[in-house]
């Protein structure tokens, strides 16, 4: 651990020593959130990483209370979490896109289709790519996997090094968010029979899974308010 | 009224904004915890919600498919072989839609281990076909021993 009369002739001297900590005390905790969000972001092993993710949460919660200086609970939360929403969508979506026919896959999600969304079941497996026939469904897999999901990732992991460019590239993936809100939930409406007609919990059963992928709305407040001094350019 | 000084606020945050920050990131907590625990259980639960473990995995997986296609034949092909048509092109003329502008699907809605249910109702029905069988076949068996015996008069 690096002291003070350890650094050599012409440093800071306290100010490096406590930047150092603060590097350390950060790098520890995110040694423990990143592990975490890799398994929560798999889905079914989300319950493993969550802990994980808590305890290195709480590491750095604590490493502030020290006095170090590292970074907001608030931004560990927004970046972790838009990483986990991308890869858990990008997950279920790529079992769909290129698993279709996989045991696992027509469990989980033409299941879920048959609970919850009529559009993962109603002639499922049936066009030449497989997975979903819902009217609409596969371009919105492939355009929101390859340009929201996968930038918004990115973001996530810039805003989590404090980067200014993190910052301002979340706010351009975020506002994504709300076309991408709009236009799925209008291409929902308009197939709405496809969609609920007949299935187990139609409609607040989707909603109930739906709502709690609205951190990129959570963010862009926070994004637009924040003082971006803390971002590094 | 809000007491906070610039000391105990978070890096970055300003009091103008205290508040919103603070309710902010409770929200995020809440998803955090709920997304996690929807995505951990979902698999797990709809398995149980279908029959599992009465019913095997890809027992699960063909009742799906026959409830899908409204074809009692239907069938999961586990493992799929590589480079067949998708597998509802064999099923799809079965398939039970008001066909329009927005197709109706009119399949049957799966309750709490419906898909036991629909197996078991299904198994009963061929038995009984097998039985109805079986006794339209001995019936007509029955009648060339008897011929033998015809000898007699």
């Amino acid at each position: 651990m690096s002291t003070l009369a350890q650094k050599p002739p012409g440093s800071f001297g306290g100010y490096d020593a406590h930047q150092d900590h603060s590097a350390q005390a950060q790098k520890r905790a995110d040694k423990w959130m990143i592990p975490g969000t890799l398994l929560m972001g798999t889905g079914i092993l989300g319950i493993i990483g969550f802990p994980l993710f808590l305890w290195g949460l709480r590491l750095q919660v604590n490493a502030a209370k020290a006095g170090l200086s590292v970074r907001p609970v608030i931004v560990t939360l927004i970046g972790y979490l838009v990483i986990i929403d991308s890869t858990l969508n990008s997950a279920g979506w790529m079992m769909d896109l290129v698993a279709n026919h996989t045991l696992i896959n027509r469990l989980i999600t033409a299941g879920w289709g048959a609970v919850f969304d009529g559009g993962y079941f109603w002639h499922y497996n049936e066009i030449w790519v497989g997975g979903t026939g819902a009217p609409g469904e596969k371009a919105w897999q492939i355009s929101l996997i390859m340009v929201v999901f996968c930038g918004r990732m990115a973001a996530g992991i810039g805003l989590l090094q404090m980067k200014r460019w993190g910052q301002q590239w979340l706010i351009v993936f975020c506002w994504m968010g709300l076309i991408v809100w709009i236009g799925y939930n209008l291409n929902m409406t308009f197939y709405g029979d496809v969609r609920y007609a007949n299935i187990t919990f139609p409609v607040w059963g989707w909603w109930i899974y739906d709502i709690f992928y609205i951190t990129p709305f959570l963010a862009i407040p926070y994004l637009h308010t924040v003082n971006r001094e803390i971002f590094s350019d | 009224m809000n007491t906070s000084t610039a000391e105990s606020l978070p890096l970055g945050t300003t009091a103008h904004y205290a508040t919103m920050h603070k309710w902010l990131q409770r929200a995020l907590l809440v998803c955090l915890t709920v997304l996690v625990l929807e995505a951990s259980f979902t698999l797990p639960g709809l398995l149980i919600w279908f029959g599992w473990p009465t019913l095997s995995l890809v027992q699960v997986c063909d009742e799906l498919m026959k409830v899908r296609y409204s074809d009692d034949n239907a069938q999961c092909l586990v493992p799929q072989p590589l480079f067949i048509a998708s597998e509802g092109q064999a099923y799809k003329k079965s398939a039970q839609d008001d066909w329009g502008i927005q197709p109706r699907p009119r399949y049957k809605r799966i309750g709490y281990r419906d898909l036991v249910r629909f197996r078991d109702e299904r198994l009963a029905r061929e038995a009984a076909a097998a039985q109805h069988r079986g006794q339209l076949v001995p019936a007509s068996a029955d009648t060339t021993p008897a011929e033998p015996a015809s000898p007699t008069h």
